[in-house]
């Protein structure tokens, strides 16, 4: 079914390298609840036509699905289809979903939901796997009928099929966290920023995304393959078959780089001239150690502990949690362990916890703030934490510190904490570390304040820039605002790097900074020890490391300082790592 | 004219899929109102989602009853249908 499509060339933002080449699908996010209305006697017959009229468009689709695995052999495929034909003429898709329209007067969409979550509980309730399977057929068909009656129904991104190009309005992070980068090889979004945690949720995944693309004015017939470079926010719809080439062999290239780095990921993470960088992994889940271990993680930098509990149902108790920190604890034996606490709010959601829209801004009650309010939440959190270190070398981080005061009260909510514990006689070590993490400007203007009072501090870049420059990162009117470069964003790391060596305390940076090894050269030469990065980005951080003279990263650092916007910067930082790590493809392009 | 009797489930995958399409499809054209009854419950035989939910074995027993105009030629079409497999294996 080859059409002679055009190929056609458009340009959206860059928000995760690397390059695919797919199958497009049109993934469109909706409200899970349908709509329930009742329709007036008038109404009725109008309503059945048009449910009618989406079984009949459904069965076309099929129809034509059918014919064309016939026409390739796919017999065995065909055969379904041509069940689902049948089914789609059943009389329980058909006559009764019609009578019970008639009978309810309510709108066809929510009939046949009703019909099928029906159908679902009687197929559920049977014991025989091969026959409880076969819902999946009507849910199948079921998703078509009702994005022909609505146009829009919410498919999981676990269900799309292999070699996926995904296009969508916007991804949400749980959306992106239930792909399989086997079978999506990359995601085209209207909107989401950078640093989105769409956006980075899918880097861990190592799965190319470009945004800003007007994903609702394509038509998705009239396009068979797409290619996605990620690097420059570069789609090319239906290429040509020598363009294709080309990506094919870019990707050939990238992973034979890739494969190159992964080789040399066991070396240790110095400088050429000898320096040693504590390069940690932030995680997100404990089965991402295993690759943080095999890429000699010196220990894990960051362990958002809020990832593992926005999929549960509920909030998780003191066990729960103990036993999470435990499987991350166990597996790092004496490396250390950074664990930050709760960062909910903004745009991380917390799906049990009802917030007021207020409280959901990036500005209102989200992290520290919120755990301040929520004593109990915070102190089973703290137990939690404090219980593991007993196992290892944990260390405590508050999330968005804005003021000493918040410090003061988070270390005397530990210390009750402690004392309890005591008390319980449950064993816990003396003491354990304590950081803050400096990611609201004030926090770093009054660095000087938090170090004298604190064990560590940890740059969440991503934030500090958003609030340093008041341009939230998700939104795209304000994309190209939204600069890791900024020179107000580099002299702020320059402030907390020299108030923390000054008081002699590690600083460590962990936002999409630490990941981008352009920078690499520059964040040593402002005085960061340590870096704290997804695991996969540990072999290419690595390489940068290796490949920078810390003489001559000093040098780079003072020279960015006397540079005045951020393009001069960003030029610069391209222009030395074209220099010094000319072989990579990934980011010199 | 109403006729009710019992039918055997003889092929190994029970009533699945293709089966029941072969059911549906014998009995498009048939006026007759026709219901299985397998473990108490009782779905619709021009439907293959009833015939689904039945969840028919092998070895399963059913209970046909076709009620209308040409309730006997259906019995036997119907009958000839569970006992040559469906036509899908070797009877």
């Amino acid at each position: 079914m080859k059409l002679n499509a055009k190929e056609v060339h458009l340009t959206g933002a860059a928000l995760c390298r690397g390059i695919a080449i797919g199958t497009p699908f049109f993934f469109t996010v909706i409200e899970d609840i349908l709509p329930e209305f009742t329709l007036s006697k008038q109404e009725i017959e109008q309503e059945i036509l048009r449910y009618s009229r989406a079984v009949n468009f459904c069965k076309k689709d099929i129809e034509k699905l059918r014919a064309q695995l016939e026409k390739e052999g796919i017999l065995e495929g065909a055969a379904i289809l041509e069940a689902h034909l049948q089914i789609m003429q059943d009389p329980l898709i058909t006559t009764e979903i019609e009578k019970e329209i008639r009978r309810t007067q309510k709108n066809s969409e929510y009939v046949f939901q009703t019909a099928i979550k029906k159908y679902e509980k009687k197929f559920n309730a049977i014991r025989d796997p091969l026959f409880r399977e076969r819902f999946k057929d009507i849910q199948d068909l079921s998703r078509r009928i009702l994005g022909y009656l609505r146009n829009s129904v919410r498919i999981i991104l676990t269900e799309v099929p292999p070699g996926s190009v995904v296009f969508a309005h916007e991804l949400t992070t749980s959306d992106v966290a239930e792909a399989c980068p086997d079978n999506i090889v990359a995601f085209i979004t209207e909107t989401g920023g950078e640093t989105s945690h769409a956006a980075i949720v899918a880097k861990a995944k190592g799965i190319p995304f470009v945004s800003n693309i007007k994903v609702e004015t394509l038509d998705p017939s009239k396009i068979q393959r797409v290619v996605v470079d990620g690097r420059t926010g570069g789609i090319i719809l239906n290429p040509t078959s020598e363009t294709e080439a080309y990506y094919l062999d870019l990707q050939k290239k990238l992973s034979y780089y890739f494969s190159a780095l992964q080789k040399a990921a066991s070396l240790a993470a110095e400088t050429i001239d000898g320096y040693r960088v504590v390069l940690s992994a932030n995680i997100d889940t404990p089965e991402e150690l295993s690759i943080s271990k095999k890429y000699g993680a010196s220990g894990v930098g960051l362990l958002r502990s809020e990832y593992a509990l926005l999929t549960r149902e509920g909030l998780p108790d003191e066990e729960t949690q103990l036993a999470l920190y435990l499987q991350v604890v166990n597996q790092m034996q004496d490396k250390h362990v950074v664990i930050r606490t709760f960062d909910v709010g903004g745009d991380k959601l917390l799906v049990n916890f009802p917030q007021d829209n207020e409280a959901q801004t990036f500005l209102g009650c989200r992290a520290i703030r919120f755990l301040l309010k929520e004593r109990e939440i915070f102190k089973t959190q703290l137990r939690a934490i404090l219980r593991s270190n007993v196992y290892g070398n944990v260390r405590v981080l508050f999330p968005m510190i804005s003021a000493l005061s918040e410090l003061e009260e988070a270390k005397s909510i530990m210390n009750e904490v402690t004392e309890e514990l005591q008390e319980q006689g449950i064993e816990i070590p003396y003491s354990i570390p304590i950081g803050c993490m400096i990611e609201v400007p004030s926090a770093a203007i009054i660095a000087d304040l938090l170090a004298q009072q604190c064990d560590f501090l940890s740059i969440g870049t991503n934030d500090l820039v958003q609030y340093s420059m008041a341009v939230d990162r998700g939104n795209q009117h304000l994309h190209g605002m939204y600069t890791q470069t900024d020179p107000s964003v580099i002299r702020l790391i320059k402030l907390i790097a020299t108030e923390a060596n000054h008081y002699g305390i590690p600083v460590s940076v962990c936002g999409e900074v630490a990941a981008d090894p352009r920078f690499t050269p520059l964040l040593l030469g402002l005085g960061i020890h340590e870096l704290s990065v997804s695991s996969r980005h540990i072999p290419m951080i690595k390489h940068a490391i290796r490949s920078t003279r810390i003489v001559e990263a000093s040098l780079l650092a003072e020279k960015v300082l006397s540079l005045s916007t951020a393009q001069e910067i960003m030029e610069l930082l391209m222009k030395e790592y074209q220099k010094n790590v000319p072989e990579d493809c990934f980011y010199n392009c | 004219m109403k006729q009710v009797f019992q039918v055997h489930v003889r092929n190994s995958m029970g009533l699945h899929t293709r089966p029941a399409t072969v059911i549906v499809k014998l009995l498009q054209d048939c006026k007759s109102n026709v219901l299985f009854t397998c473990k108490k419950e009782t779905v619709n035989a021009k439907s293959i989602l009833g015939i689904l939910m039945l969840a028919a074995t092998k070895n399963s027993k059913i209970i046909v009853t076709v009620d209308g105009g040409d309730a006997e030629e259906t019995k036997v079409k119907l009958i000839e249908a569970f006992e040559n497999k469906f036509w899908e294996e070797l009877a």
